[in-house]
């Protein structure tokens, strides 16, 4: 089943009169369950791409269905509650909120989704347990380690029981053993169904997807299953 | 809703120095207007209180030479004109003046209200104020008599004055045959009361009058009777020697002052909320910028930009509102300070302020709308930020 599919997508910036094509008729197909790593070095368009697929952003041409549902015609609001039922990030930075507990970080997705407190704490709760940090719920994020913040921002992305997780260099910022949990803690995701897409510049990172996609100049150069 | 409260608490001691500094806009704002209020409608609530302790069917004639008036004083001869004119039931004359008394050994000046003693007790009886405490007020034929105030008999010479004590007021020993008890009123309690006819012969006042109560027929002609009598004094005084006021334009004369005063500080209020409104903005575009990644996360989880609207404004209305809280209890100290004041250099009963509950719900709701109105701006900015440009910030 097709979850995502890109059709002649292109993206061109514009900053002042100068027009910057950073994505160039993409076309791509990822169906449900495919564990896929888009490489490329830095410029190659890697992020823009996460970003539409991610429905964070829209195309200048082409269509991307998420779903069935083409997100270039979508509004900035029916963008975001088809980002809260699809996509779940992961980011380099962990991004997590540093005034919020580990379990009100969880939270705030189904908050957003208007799931009742109780309801999503007892989720939260669940989900920072499997991710193993069930003895850290009320830590804020300024006292967990660097892998810790990953786990909770993946327990984070799990949250709505996304279609897809979206995980941009999620290993970048932490140690090589942090960094080796983190893409087992991916594997194991994608063995219970879940369709993973992982952005990296690292050809090692990248071996761990079945499917490797490479970017060149906003191109797609290569895609193969490894 | 409550999500949002949650939120906005762990935002706003998140960075206490700016929460604080920024509550302190509207905390001054509200204060202020909180105490102004209060003041104001406690000496409206005194003066309207004075009113009715007047009453509405009487004129007050007085004469303006000693107060910078120029030409001759009110006489005799005019009191008999204005007995004369129609509407006018009856004419009370009245001299005070400030007088040389001695009282067992201590010598002080001594500020004395004359009045016809047969007309005393009607005149000043109809002021509910005047209550007697002991002995009994001057009644027809107490010449060398007088009840005297309250601080006269409390405080004002070193010894007590009791009834049946004599003072000695230009040679002359007069007998003391009432007290009255305290009327709220320094000025009213700080003197004391004789005979009007007798008062002028010790102090060889001639026939001069310091000011009259012209009682009506009829209330309702208060004004007509006023302009009346201003004509009558006019054919032989000069037009700033003397004033006419009826109960109402006394009342009205003292209220417009404080209604000056009311404004004149009310908009010294509204400028310092305007202030704290402007502070709020300030902060609440600062947090935004500062949480511009936050606000790309919380989109990138899912958030609408509702979610962002509402958290950013209801952030601000809280800043509002706890700022609101706070002034409404300072200016309440204050207000309360002010009684305090008042109450031991004015007297008892003279300033009254009150905040009351339409006060405290009207500072409120009035701090927690600044409040909101600061946020939109920089919520609505929030709300249209781009994801994608906010993650990368």
């Amino acid at each position: 089943m097709t979850l995502l599919k890109l059709e002649n997508v292109y993206k061109t910036y514009h900053m002042g009169k100068v027009s910057v094509p950073v994505l160039k008729n993409i076309n791509l197909e990822i169906k449900k369950g495919e564990y896929v790593s888009i490489m490329g070095p830095s410029g190659s368009g890697k992020s823009t791409m996460m970003n539409l697929i991610g429905a964070l952003d829209r195309p200048s041409k082409g269509r991307i269905l998420l779903n069935g549902t083409d997100i270039s015609k979508l509004s900035d609001d029916r963008l975001a509650t088809l980002r809260q039922k699809m996509v779940g990030f992961v980011f380099q930075q962990f991004n997590l909120i540093p005034r919020l507990t580990t379990l009100e970080n969880v939270e705030l997705p189904m908050w957003f989704a208007g799931l009742p407190k109780r309801a999503r704490a007892k989720r939260a709760r669940d989900l920072l347990i499997q991710v193993g940090l069930g003895d850290r719920l009320t830590h804020k994020s300024t006292e967990l380690s660097g892998g810790q913040m990953q786990r909770v921002a993946i327990a984070r992305a799990l949250a709505n029981k996304p279609e897809i997780i979206l995980a941009d260099e999620p290993t970048g910022n932490l140690d090589s053993k942090s960094g080796a949990e983190i893409a087992r803690m991916l594997d194991r995701l994608n063995d219970e169904g879940k369709t993973i897409i992982i952005v990296t510049h690292d050809p090692t990172l990248a071996k761990i997807a079945r499917r490797i996609i490479s970017l060149k100049d906003g191109e797609i150069v290569d895609d193969r299953i490894s | 809703m409550i999500e949002y409260l949650e939120l906005t608490i762990k935002n706003l001691t998140y960075r206490k120095m700016r929460t604080f500094l920024t509550l302190l806009g509207i905390v001054i704002g509200i204060t202020a207007i909180v105490a102004l209020v209060s003041i104001g409608a406690g000496m409206t609530k005194s003066v309207n209180a004075q009113f009715d302790r007047l009453g509405a069917d009487k004129i007050f004639v007085a004469s303006m030479v000693a107060g910078g008036g120029s030409g001759e004083g009110l006489r005799d001869k005019d009191l008999r004109r204005i007995e004369k004119l129609p509407g006018v039931k009856a004419v009370i004359p009245v001299v005070t003046l400030i007088a040389g008394s001695e009282f067992k050994g201590e010598e002080k000046a001594l500020p004395i209200t004359g009045v016809p003693a047969k007309e005393a007790e009607k005149v000043f009886s109809d002021a509910q104020a005047f209550r007697i405490l002991n002995g009994r007020w001057i009644v027809s034929g107490d010449r060398k008599k007088a009840t005297i105030g309250y601080n006269i008999y409390n405080d004002f010479y070193r010894v007590k004055v009791s009834v049946g004590d004599k003072i000695e007021i230009q040679g002359n020993e007069i007998e003391v045959i009432g007290i009255f008890a305290d009327t709220g009123d320094n000025n009213q309690n700080s003197r004391i009361f004789m005979d009007f006819d007798y008062l002028r012969e010790i102090m060889n006042k001639g026939d001069e009058i310091t000011s009259m109560v012209v009682r009506l027929d009829d209330v309702s002609k208060a004004e007509a009777v006023s302009i009346r009598i201003k004509e009558a004094l006019e054919k032989n005084h000069d037009t700033s020697s003397f004033v006419v006021l009826t109960s109402e334009q006394l009342v009205k004369q003292i209220t417009d002052s404080f209604k000056v005063i009311q404004v004149v500080f009310g908009g010294i209020a509204a400028v310092s909320l305007i202030v704290g409104g402007v502070g709020i903005a300030n902060t609440m575009i600062m947090n935004v910028l500062e949480r511009t990644k936050e606000i790309g996360i919380m989109k990138a989880t899912g958030a609408r930009g509702s979610h962002i609207l509402k958290m950013i404004v209801v952030e601000s209305g809280i800043i509002g509102l706890i700022g609101g809280s706070i002034g409404i209890v300072i200016g309440y100290l204050i207000s309360l300070g002010i009684n305090i004041a008042a109450e031991r250099f004015l007297g008892a009963n003279v300033l009254t302020t009150a905040v009351t509950p339409a006060l405290a719900g009207f500072a409120l709701s009035f701090s927690f709308v600044v409040g909101i109105i600061s946020g939109v701006y920089p919520a609505y900015r929030a709300s249209k930020l781009d994801p994608v440009v906010a993650l990368r910030s």
